[in-house]
């Protein structure tokens, strides 16, 4: 990856609050053009480094620097190049949907009023209706639509889907795929794991304020094992399985792991017990996060973790 | 036999379940939770009577003094717009009476208004109701137990507030009189807001109309007190029933039951329209609102969030203006017997002239002081915006924290001056045509005269917020500074030093001689330091923590 490149770039940033530290040594690069998958459990500190990107808090350590600039000091020049979704939208109780939309869109520096009016076509929303009244999602429709409208070079989207119905669903994943052929840059965080599976290119995890894991899915992927499932003709001996990890054998079924770079191998081993039945699962990236999520994550199970 | 007709009987009526199935639980919580919030009312109530009693025969200890009093009172008829009957203000009662009655049932209103909006509606809005209409809960009896709240509320109020006047020394016979009224209008405006909650489709709505309600019947109250309007106007205001027990002469308790006859008819309407409403709707349903906005900078925003409290403020600031104008045309009257009274509202005046004059810097540095607060509401709403979440994503547009900040404190500043402009102009008017010696200019250049010294007080709340917002309490505190030493000061003697931490003091008077306005000077600097303070802090925090 090249830095010069790089739409972020965050170094060993570190922010506390009083003496809780939030973040402990961050690091973070977003390439131009990608959508980059932000993941971590509750409490990581999710929502204060993308707080720290906007120049809400104030970083206490480490270099930060977003499309070229620092978001503390350049906040006006570099706000009007990127647009943000917080995760819990707050409108304004007497205000109506579509003013909110303007009164953001024209802070921002305009918007684009064909895609605007087509966005709140495509997300079925109400701009007549009061701050109030909208329930949860439609509350995040009015902030996706604010932002998605206007064109900027970045999009830094905290949860942005938290609330939206798998339809609605459907349409920021599509909005979010237009924004990027635009050329616009994307940090999504989020939880939705067939968002982030869609849509990113590149995932970091964060954990305790670290990013422990940092790549493309695949490569996340790599060294996570296949689950297989097979029925045999024969019972294998237990010498042959030496490729396959958690073997059960319950008379001629089994089941087992492998990693993903040795399904050919096990293939070849099982077929020659006679194959009645197969079948192969990826790793889902379910299972991925509660493997990286959980304790012990990035020390024991990841030695290739990117710092 | 009957234990066993008993027992048969309990499942069937616990199956159908009646409309206040678990109230008393739902009550006591309640209770628990939002009891306390009726506090600041029954201190506030309270401290107006026991207040009256006690400073009465301090501030008028002689005959002569109450007389010239009555009289002023007597011949000034803008007074009754706010005050209670003037049936005797000789005796220390009749004075709490006149003073308390009517402001305390108002005051007791608004308390039972929000409690029963906050417990009914309110809930509706967030959601906690949905979660406590899904339990075992009949369908009146959220209703009952916001209803309940406010009336337990009104009573503990009506009788915290009797207890201690009598302790400070009112007779137990008006104290309690006095008291009950107060009960009596909590308990009306219970009703009234436990209907407007059925009616409104939000929060908002009912307790707007609920509040609505309540100032056009105080002011037609008001109004008909002031122009001894024929006698059937007061029976057909509720408002003016409580005005009817004249607590300090005649005593008459009777006129409450009517005011407990009309609670019972209002909650009984507020329960039939409850049972036939959906839950969350009302019977005004809101309009829609403009598909497309039209405000487009941080001032825009600030003034539009703040367009109902500058509007309530002006509409009291021109009632302020009327009342205190009134005082000025009689101000020789009540304060030219009585040299207590004219050490604390027009200190060092020697001349009928000069104690005129000295008046109305005073009265304007008093309407100065109440100005400020809306300026300072209007400071804290970026606190609590902030606290809403709703700053982030502005600062996350190309505005500048800045510039945020300072539509804001525009705002903020510029209401508060609108505010004691209004006064001063309706006070230049009232108090010019009285014929006592102010010319229209003098007051009202004096009115403007003001204005450097409420923005001091409103820019300790820019630096509070702006630069240690995690005390925001601290932005009232020019509020309560300037209040003590210009009230309190002359009367304690204290040294001119202490006396100028308060930046009315610096205030010249425009009518006199030579104005100096190098006082006007160091105010202004100071407010400038403030609003520096304010902005460097604001620039520099972290937000939203």
């Amino acid at each position: 990856m090249s830095v010069t490149d790089a739409v972020i770039d965050v170094r060993g940033l570190t922010k506390s609050f009083g003496r809780f530290p939030a973040l402990r040594g961050l690091d973070l690069q977003v390439e131009r053009g990608q959508v980059h998958g932000f993941l971590g459990p509750n409490g990581a500190g999710k929502s204060t480094t993308v707080r720290v990107l906007l120049g809400l808090l104030r970083a206490d350590g480490g270099t930060v620097r977003l499309l070229g600039e620092d978001p503390w000091d350049d906040v006006v020049p570099l706000h009007r190049r990127l647009a943000y979704v917080p995760g819990d939208v707050s409108l304004w109780p007497g205000m109506s949907g579509g003013e909110a939309i303007d009164l953001l869109g024209t802070m921002r520096g305009g918007l684009d009023e064909r895609r605007r009016a087509e966005l709140v076509e495509r997300f079925e929303l109400d701009p007549t209706k009061r701050g109030r009244q909208y329930s949860k999602g439609n509350r995040q429709k009015v902030a996706i639509v604010a932002a998605l409208a206007s064109d900027v070079e970045l999009l830094i989207l905290d949860e942005p889907t938290s609330g939206l119905d798998p339809l609605m669903e459907h349409v920021f994943q599509e909005a979010v795929g237009e924004a990027r052929r635009r050329g616009a840059t994307v940090l999504l965080s989020s939880h939705v794991m067939a968002e982030v599976e869609s849509l990113a290119d590149r995932i970091s995890i964060i954990r305790e304020g670290r990013v422990v894991r940092s790549g493309t899915l695949a490569d996340l992927r790599g060294d996570t094992r296949s689950t297989v499932h097979a029925v045999l003709e024969r019972a294998p001996d237990s010498r042959a399985l030496a490729t396959l990890h958690d073997v059960r054998l319950d008379g001629h079924a089994l089941s087992a792991t492998v990693e993903s770079d040795r399904i050919g191998e096990a293939m070849t081993v099982l077929t020659g017990f006679g194959l009645t039945s197969l079948t192969v699962e990826p790793p889902s990236l379910e299972s991925l996060f509660l493997r990286l999520y959980g304790d012990g994550a990035g020390a024991a199970t990841s030695p290739a973790a990117t710092r | 036999m009957t234990a066993a007709v008993g027992t048969a009987r309990v499942p069937a009526r616990r199956a159908r379940g009646g409309a206040t199935t678990g109230a008393a639980p739902l009550l006591a919580a309640t209770l628990r939770h939002d009891g306390r919030r009726f506090a600041p009312w029954v201190a506030v109530v309270t401290l107006l009577s026991a207040s009256s009693v006690l400073v009465y025969p301090w501030v008028f200890p002689s005959a002569a003094s109450r007389l010239a009093l009555a009289t002023a009172v007597g011949a000034n008829p803008a007074i009754g717009l706010v005050f209670g009957p003037a049936d005797d203000l000789t005796t220390p009662d009749g004075f709490n009476a006149w003073r308390a009655l009517a402001l305390g049932g108002f005051l007791a209103a608004l308390g039972a208004i929000f409690a029963v909006v906050r417990a009914t509606r309110a809930q509706e809005d967030s959601g906690q109701a949905e979660l406590l209409a899904s339990g075992v809960l009949g369908r009146g009896s959220r209703l009952l137990a916001g209803v309940a709240l406010a009336l337990i509320g009104s009573l503990v109020l009506g009788t915290v507030a009797c207890l201690v006047t009598v302790l400070c020394g009112g007779g137990w016979g008006p104290s309690a009189l006095i008291a009950a009224t107060f009960v009596a209008t909590g308990w009306m405006f219970a009703g009234v807001a436990a209907v407007t909650s059925q009616l409104g489709s939000d929060a908002r709505t009912a307790s707007s109309m609920a509040v609505g309600t309540l100032g056009t019947l105080y002011l037609l109250r008001g109004v008909a007190l002031s122009l001894d309007a024929p006698a059937w106007t007061s029976w057909v205001n509720p408002m003016s029933w409580t005005v009817e027990t004249h607590p300090a002469t005649e005593a008459v308790w009777w006129p409450l039951l009517l005011t407990v006859a009309l609670t019972a008819v209002l909650l009984a309407v507020a329960s039939v329209l409850q049972s036939r409403r959906d839950f969350g709707q009302g019977a005004i349903a809101p309009g829609p609102g403009p598909a497309r906005g039209r405000d487009t900078g941080p001032g825009r925003l600030a003034v539009r969030l703040n367009r109902g409290l500058v509007v309530t403020w002006s509409v009291a600031f021109v009632l302020l203006g009327t009342v205190f104008g009134f005082f000025a045309t009689s101000v020789t009257d009540i304060v030219g017997a009585d040299p207590a009274v004219r050490q604390v509202l027009a200190a060092g005046a020697t001349s009928p002239d000069q104690l005129v004059s000295a008046f109305l810097v005073t009265i304007l540095s008093l309407l100065g002081i109440i100005a400020a607060v809306p300026g300072i509401q209007v400071v804290l709403k970026v606190r609590s915006e902030e606290l809403d979440d709703r700053v982030e994503p502005l600062l996350a547009t190309a505005l500048a924290r800045p510039r945020y900040l300072a539509g804001n404190v525009l705002t903020a500043l510029a209401t508060s001056t609108l505010c004691v402009l209004v006064a001063g102009m309706v006070l230049a008017g009232v108090a010019s045509a009285g014929d006592v010696g102010v010319a229209f200019g003098d007051a009202l250049l004096q009115a403007v005269a003001t204005v450097p010294a409420v923005w001091t007080v409103v820019a300790v709340s820019v630096a509070v917020v702006g630069a240690h917002p995690a005390v925001s309490l601290a932005a009232w505190l020019g509020v309560l500074a300037s209040f003590g030493l210009t009230l309190l000061g002359p009367t304690f003697g204290l040294d001119d030093w202490v006396l100028g931490i308060s930046p009315f003091w610096h205030v010249p008077n425009v009518t006199a001689a030579s104005v100096d306005l190098t006082g006007l000077l160091w105010v202004t600097l100071v407010t400038a330091v403030l609003l520096a303070v304010g902005f460097a802090g604001f620039r520099r925090r972290d937000l939203a923590r």
